[in-house]
């Protein structure tokens, strides 16, 4: 419709073109083909003629295949395109009519070139180790954001979901950890533009990083916009982005519009959040947990909070607890025993109550086309998730609108504007660790009633702040009294001008800006366990008793956030051959970066949400309770220089060698000024075997590369200076006296130097087939030293701890990804593409700390995980130790005393205590993708796997604070058996039994029971994310309709995991994590429908 | 097109990068005028510690049982248990001093580059000599044996630290050393510090009158009778007021706007000592009842007839010196002198603010024909009535007689002998943890 069907110059000879275009592997013809004139040519040719310049001359083909198009007779070729085949061009010098144009699939699905976002590198003479993979190999229904999306299927890509509810992040690593308490988040681009938002926090199974609504990169952009994803992995690909990319980059190549007709394109998907699977908890029912009560009340020495629990509770209202406790349950009165055994019967569903199956929908629409002048891509889309946790879910909404001019010959401008609103919404579970739905879900006593019969709230007698003090907490009263709530607003524009001023040398800028609103709620109405918590807070004593200068009422609780960042980045290239033999490419540029953030807290209280009114706190008490201030505002900003260059030359199409280096200058105030330009460089080759003529014999090697790459990076902390610096705030030393203050920020450390990391890669890319069979193995070791970290110091410095260099660590691991085309029928093909990664990790240095409890993780992996060996269990329950081969007691392993408080073993015995079991990382990662394709029918099955990692569980029980208060797996009915300990109390039956009850009970700070083995295992899974089978309609019976294309489809994800079993957890990923929600099983239905 | 070459490269040249890249984030400031180096010394004023709470319970003026709320916080302390205290035991404050410390060597090393006016500069650099001075004087009273000039200079201290630097060793100085050293500062401080006396509100800051005080003490400390007693003198010119109680009530004489006030900086008294604890029998018993009018100002009775402390852990309780401690270390000085009967005078003078008329007449008679060891004894006591839970005795009877204390707790008895080895406070682990030479 973009093009102009026919356009003729009048003065010239014309003659009719026509033919038909036809796909090469399936025989069948390509509707909607562009067929054209290079505009150069028409330039070119009518400058002389007085034809318009730049006009374009061209036509597309109809539903069978089928063009006609009039040209100047001297026109000798003719271009035809179509998206996913190579371009053609078809000399019509000789016939030009009936031509039959055959197209080939692109040779391989991946783009032929390296899209870096500074320079398109030709894959063939790319030097450097990097995957690219198509999105809509991997597109999934369901799920929002890419990062998902990317699980399993990019070799050295570790993908880990943190949790199961809407809009939580995965964490990725890229080729291991190469800081020690850094973010080690790659950086991500958007279409050659760094994006900027919150680093994923390194901790999930802290629950306060589970309960955060924060607004990551990547959380706007819809999948649906994005063509493919490239990762960057060794120095010489990264280097170019300077520091920020230590942890590799992924950047992300959006759609554009392609020449043709216009397509219009609109999906539709409904998905279904299936309940998850709470018996996978192992909890105990209502009648076991009525048992292990009555069980705990007949131990006489078992007296932890022993009047908690409706058992105890029952038998004390009879005033039978003794009388049970010593002549057991008959000896109770009848009514007693009823009352008891009726809770029996109370079974609520927690199942039911905390989580749901959910409908959820997600629709597409998309308008792109474009012609050789001008292209264009628009879309819109909008994402609607409801969690499988009763309130909480997702709602996005996109618009993406993309434009490409050539204004002529020389001058491309693109304009790209990304727009969206992301909406992430839940209820307040931040209170107190019990608030979280799954950790309650755990904990709650299974008989509890959370409604009354006249449908009142009833709220948990055992979650309780003290024994004399219930805030009440209803877990319903909770979801339907709060709300919270994160509102990303998000727009990313970004304008590109390209200039080339001869064949070999273009200039081009590129201006991105990237805004950003967030703006998180937090409100809990007058009747929440969270507004009483926190009310609780303001309690003081007057002598009419107690009192809070809290006003009653609700709280409302804003955090409005809003990010500015401008990247301009301006570059000239420089490419040319010559003799034939040459090629040089030269890219030199600057990038200018900027970004700035506000952050204003406001806290409103006795917030009424029908009035919107709040009241005023006017007690003086209030002031020196930060809880309680109503406004506090933060701001940031920073700016970044950068010049850099690139440089490749290649000889004769076999070798080439590369390289880059690139400064980066920031604001760093405060810090020293020789630390202000930072230089990475990088440096690689490589060698093209297959055009070796020796190679000319094995004709079945298509392709085969060997590449080899070296480089550094580095990074500085801008949080330390040499310098004293300040901050400023107000202290009133002497009553009535307010005086400004400037405290001293961190230690300043004038010796601090850069996190250095050096990286070398080998590779080798082997097609062999015609790249049916297509293998790229990667090599490589990652070094970074003077890692920056907090280290304790003399406290004579004045300071506890400094930010110095302290430690080195070395990644070294391989990846090999093997891409084949198994069948290639007309009506049968099979694809597969199998990833595998392995990174070992080694802190080859770390500069210990003498009072820690651990032992240093020096020689081990950066993950490793430590435990305390047991061996079984003694006469008593008590757990037995392994030391230095024999068997001991507890007593005799932590040197316990009589008379003394807790264990005699000096910090360093106490590290000894601890042996290295595992790496806390995998393996092996990887993935495996197949898919089929019969006739009109399509199936895709993704997975992805991890081998051999070791996890650790949070123990099911304290054997010193069993209580009938708390459910418990199932696990603590095996107490005292197998390798579980025996629950004690201080007066437990055995020798030394008080020894070890006053040990775990108390004294045991460095927390030996979390880390004893019995809790460690090694797990090995494989999960099928997706299994989603297509049918496409075919185009016969759609044409009639005017359509060009149809499909429908379901997908299944998440729906199987194999392997080890994870008991007592939902998820193997999130294993260990007891504030994690569920990954949701997801069914969904649609289509997808090409006009 | 070449023209938006051009530019773009003209701009780019004309971006002078160090401009650009310099950003002076809100809220954060590298003092360097007269005015952020006293909102810098602020800060340092502002940190409390916690040894003069935590000296009374060691010392002799609290009691406590197993029931008070929050005991196991003391009770190892308060039982001079060092070798195994519970986990949950108060540490004894060691960094906070040298974070205070940290801050005043900064102003120090840049007194040369502090912009602005010689005088405030000078006065405050003064401040800061004197700050440090008193960190150090409460380091080596907590950690180190009292001085003895027999043996001082192989008395083992702590580390004398007058510079921020990183990687470096502390070892640690003697306690002839630190007073050398303490001494030394407040050389500098009375050279530099020109302002007499502080007014109320600011007077948590060094004056004139406050290092003359603290000299005064220091010399107490090492038994430099002559040099205790010139101080007190000069520093008596400048505030000599005493609160007579006969006819002002209303405010304890300590209190940071009472007319003795010459410093009022340290936190003596907590919300703990307040309310959970209660005064020791001894304490109480020292008070004549009747005739002492500090009694009634200083404890209230609780409801099964013990005491507590009225001093709590109100902004408006902070002391360090006060006239009364000149009058009191006149005296004692003057006796050890052998000037019993100067003493005496000095002693009189200041008792006639403390008792009844009828019961002022009877203490002078009582002291009237006492030698200098009684003498010392009775000063003693005055001390211990005046200053009580002032965060004095402790310190007052490791420098004196280091006498034996016994205490009943949990039905246990515990014992602290003369002279025991606990009168000094053991190092907290943390700093031992982190510097070897402890």
């Amino acid at each position: 419709m973009i093009l102009i069907p026919t356009f003729l110059a009048a003065q010239q000879n014309q003659k009719l073109v026509s033919g038909t275009v036809i796909d090469a592997t399936m025989n069948m013809p390509i509707p909607g083909a562009s067929v054209y004139i290079s505009s150069s040519l028409v330039g070119n040719q009518a400058k002389q003629e007085g034809v318009l310049e730049g006009a374009m001359l061209g036509t597309t083909t109809d539903f069978d295949g089928n063009f006609e198009l009039k040209i100047n007779d001297n026109i000798k070729t003719l271009m035809v395109s179509y998206m996913g085949y190579e371009t053609k061009s078809v000399d019509v010098s000789k016939s030009s009519t009936g031509l039959n144009i055959i197209l080939e699939a692109s040779s391989e699905n991946l783009t032929e070139v390296l899209i870096t976002g500074y320079q398109k590198i030709e894959k063939r003479k790319a030097t450097s180790s990097y995957s690219t993979i198509d999105v809509s190999e991997i597109q999934q229904a369901g799920v929002p954001t890419v990062d998902q999306m990317l699980t399993g299927q990019l070799p050295g890509v570790l993908v880990q979901p943190t949790s199961g509810a809407p809009g939580a992040p995965s964490k990725i690593s890229i080729r291991g950890t190469a800081t020690l308490n850094g973010s080690s988040d790659p950086l991500w681009v958007l279409d050659g533009i760094p994006l900027e938002g919150e680093d994923i926090p390194a901790d999930f199974r802290d629950k306060d990083n589970i309960d955060n609504l924060q607004s990551y990169p990547i959380a706007g952009l819809n999948p649906n916009d994005i063509e493919s994803i490239t990762v960057l992995k060794d120095a010489a690909a990264t280097s170019i982005y300077g520091a920020r990319a230590a942890n590799g980059v992924i950047v992300i190549t959006s759609k554009n519009g392609k020449k043709g007709k216009m397509r219009i394109n609109t999906n539709a998907n409904v998905f279904v959040t299936q309940k998850p699977d709470y018996s996978k908890l192992n909890l105990m029912n209502s009648s076991q947990k009525v048992d292990f009560e009555l069980f705990l009340a007949s131990r006489e020495d078992l007296q932890y909070q022993k009047e908690r629990g409706d058992v105890a509770r029952i038998l004390n209202s009879f005033d039978e607890y003794n009388t049970f406790q010593s002549d057991g349950f008959s000896a109770i009165s009848p009514e007693a025993q009823n009352a008891i055994n009726n809770l029996r019967t109370n079974s609520t569903n927690w199942e039911d109550q905390l989580y749901q199956m959910a409908v959820n929908q997600q629709y597409g629409l998309s308008i792109s086309g474009g012609n050789d002048k001008n292209d264009y891509y628009f879309s819109t889309g909008i994402f609607d998730e409801k969690g499988g946790t009763i309130g909480t879910g997702q709602q996005r909404f996109n618009i993406t609108l993309k434009n490409n001019f050539s204004l002529n010959d020389k001058l491309k401008v693109g304009v790209a504007l990304f727009g969206n609103q992301n909406k992430t919404f839940s209820y307040i579970t931040g209170a107190d660790s019990y608030t979280n739905p799954a950790y309650y879900a755990r904990n709650a006593n299974p008989y509890l009633k959370l409604t009354d019969d006249e449908g009142n709230y009833v709220y948990d007698p055992d979650l309780v702040e003290r024994s004399d003090l219930n805030l009440n907490y209803n877990v319903l009263e909770e979801r339907k009294n709060t709300s919270h709530d994160l509102a990303a607003n998000s727009l990313k524009s970004i304008f590109n001008i390209d200039y080339e001023l001869n064949s070999d040398l273009h200039f081009s800028t590129q201006l991105g800006l990237q805004l950003d609103f967030n703006k998180t709620e937090k409100f809990s109405d007058k009747n929440s366990y969270y507004t009483r918590k926190y009310r609780q807070r303001s309690q003081y004593s007057t002598p009419e008793g107690d009192s809070y200068y809290m006003p009653e009422g609700g709280i409302i609780q804003n955090w409005n956030k809003e990010a500015f960042q401008y990247n301009w980045k301006t570059t000239a290239n420089y490419n040319t051959t010559f003799n034939n033999l040459h090629e040089l490419d030269v890219m030199l540029g600057t990038e200018f970066r900027r970004n700035k953030t506000n952050q204003i807290h406001t806290k409103g209280f006795g917030f009424n949400p029908n009035t919107l009114t709040t009241v005023q706190i006017t007690d003086d008490r209030a002031l020196e309770n930060s809880l309680f201030d109503p406004y506090q505002k933060g701001s940031n900003e920073n700016a970044f220089t950068s010049f850099f260059g690139t440089a490749s030359y290649t000889y004769d199409r076999k070798y080439t060698i590369f390289s880059s280096l690139r400064y980066d200058g920031s604001n760093l105030f405060g810090v020293n000024p020789e630390f202000r330009y930072l230089p990475i460089w990088s440096l690689a080759g490589s060698w093209k075997i297959d055009e070796e003529s020796f190679m000319a014999d094995l004709e079945f090697v298509s392709n085969l590369k060997l590449r080899g790459s070296y480089g550094i990076q580095g990074n500085i902390d801008k949080s330390t200076s040499p310098f004293v610096l300040g901050s400023y705030g107000n202290v009133s030393i002497l009553p009535g006296m307010n005086e400004e203050i400037i405290q001293a920020l961190g230690a300043p450390n004038p010796d601090l130097r850069w996190e250095k990391t050096t990286s070398s890669n080998i590779g080798l890319d082997l097609g062999l087939l015609d790249n049916r069979i297509y293998i790229t193995g990667d090599y490589y070791y990652k070094k970074s030293t003077d890692l920056i970290g907090l280290k304790a110091v003399p406290l004579e410095s004045g300071y506890n701890f400094i930010n110095t260099n302290w430690g080195t660590i070395s990644n070294r691991g391989f990846e090999l990804a093997i891409n084949t085309m198994n069948v290639t029928n007309p009506n049968f093909k099979w694809t597969s593409g199998f990833n595998i990664a392995h990174n070992k990790s080694v802190v080859e240095d770390i500069a210990i700390r003498k009072e820690n409890f651990k032992p240093s993780l020096q020689g081990y992996s950066a993950n490793a995980i430590f435990a305390i060996k047991t061996a079984g269990l003694d006469s008593n329950g008590l757990p037995v130790f392994l030391k230095d081969g024999k068997q001991v007691s507890a007593v005799d392993f932590y040197n316990l005393e009589q008379a003394t408080d807790g264990s005699q073993l000096t910090r360093e015995e106490h590290r000894n205590l601890y042996s290295y079991v595992g790496d806390g990382a995998p393996k092996f990662s990887g993935g495996f993708r197949n898919t089929f394709q019969y006739k009109q029918f399509d199936l895709r099955i993704l997975s992805n796997f991890n081998l051999k990692q070791t996890v650790q569980a949070t123990p099911s029980y304290y054997p010193t604070l069993a209580q009938p208060g708390n459910n418990y797996s199932t696990e603590i009915l095996n107490a005292g058996t197998g390798n579980l300990p025996a629950l004690i109390g201080a007066n437990s039956p055995g020798f030394n039994t008080d020894l070890v009850y006053n040990w775990y009970n108390s004294y045991d700070v460095g927390k030996t029971y979390d880390n004893l083995d019995i809790w460690v295992k090694d797990i090995s899974y494989i999960r099928i994310s997706s299994i989603k089978l297509s049918y496409a309609f075919p185009r016969k019976q759609l044409e009639n309709l005017k359509i060009s294309g149809l499909s429908l489809n379901i997908e299944g994800r998440n729906l199987l995991v194999f392997g080890s079993n994870y008991d007592g957890y939902f998820d193997p990923e999130t294993f260990g994590s007891l504030y994690a929600q569920p990954i949701p099983k997801v069914i969904s239905g649609g289509f997808n429908l090409t006009f | 097109m070449k023209k938006l070459i051009y530019l773009s490269i003209t701009v780019l040249l004309c971006f002078s990068c160090n401009d650009y890249l310099d950003i002076k984030p809100v809220g954060q400031v590298i003092p360097t005028s007269v005015e952020d180096y006293r909102s810098f010394l602020t800060s340092a004023y502002s940190i409390t510690h916690l040894n003069k709470i935590l000296t009374t319970y060691r010392g002799d003026e609290l009691q406590i049982t197993p029931e008070s709320p929050g005991v196991e916080q003391y009770e190892d302390i308060y039982t001079w248990n060092d070798e195994n205290p519970s986990p949950l035991t108060r540490q004894f404050p060691y960094g906070s001093f040298y974070n205070v410390i940290f801050y005043c060597n900064h102003v120090i090393e840049n007194k040369d580059n502090i912009e602005g006016d010689a005088e405030t500069i000078d006065e405050l650099v003064g401040e800061a000599f004197a700050l440090r001075a008193m960190q150090y004087f409460e380091l080596v009273n907590l950690y180190s044996k009292p001085f003895n000039l027999a043996t001082a200079e192989g008395d083992p201290a702590v580390p004398i630290v007058t510079k921020y630097e990183t990687e470096v060793d502390y070892p640690t100085s003697t306690v002839k050393e630190i007073y050398d050293f303490i001494l030394e500062d407040l050389k500098m401080a009375e050279n530099l510090i020109s302002v007499d006396k502080q007014s109320t509100g600011f007077n948590y800051r060094f004056s004139r009158v406050a290092v003359k005080a603290f000299k005064a003490r220091v010399f107490l400390y090492l038994g430099e009778w002559q040099d205790a007693i010139e101080n007190t003198e000069a520093a008596l010119t400048i505030n000599s007021e005493l609160q007579d109680l006969n006819t002002d009530m209303s405010a304890m004489p300590s209190e940071y706007n009472s007319i003795e006030s010459i410093l009022a900086l340290e936190t003596v008294a907590s919300f703990d000592i307040a309310t959970n604890a209660t005064i020791s029998d001894d304490l109480i018993n020292s008070y004549n009842q009747s005739s002492d009018l500090r009694f009634d100002l200083y404890f209230k009775e609780t409801a099964t007839e013990r005491y507590r402390s009225k001093k709590s852990k109100d902004n408006k309780f902070k002391v360090s010196y006060r006239t009364s401690e000149l009058y009191l270390i006149k005296s004692e000085a003057l006796a050890r002198l052998g000037q019993t009967e100067l003493s005496k005078t000095v002693l009189l003078e200041f008792a006639q603010n403390r008792y009844t008329p009828e019961g002022f007449e009877s203490f002078k008679t009582n002291i009237q024909e006492l030698d200098q060891e009684n003498l010392l004894i009775v000063i003693s006591e005055e001390r211990r009535r005046e200053f009580a839970i002032e965060g004095h005795r402790w310190y007052d009877l490791r420098r004196t007689t280091q006498p034996e204390i016994t205490k009943r707790y949990d039905n246990q008895t515990y014992t602290l002998e003369k002279n025991d080895d606990r009168y000094i406070v053991p190092i907290p682990n943390d700093a031992i943890i982190n510097n070897p030479f402890l």
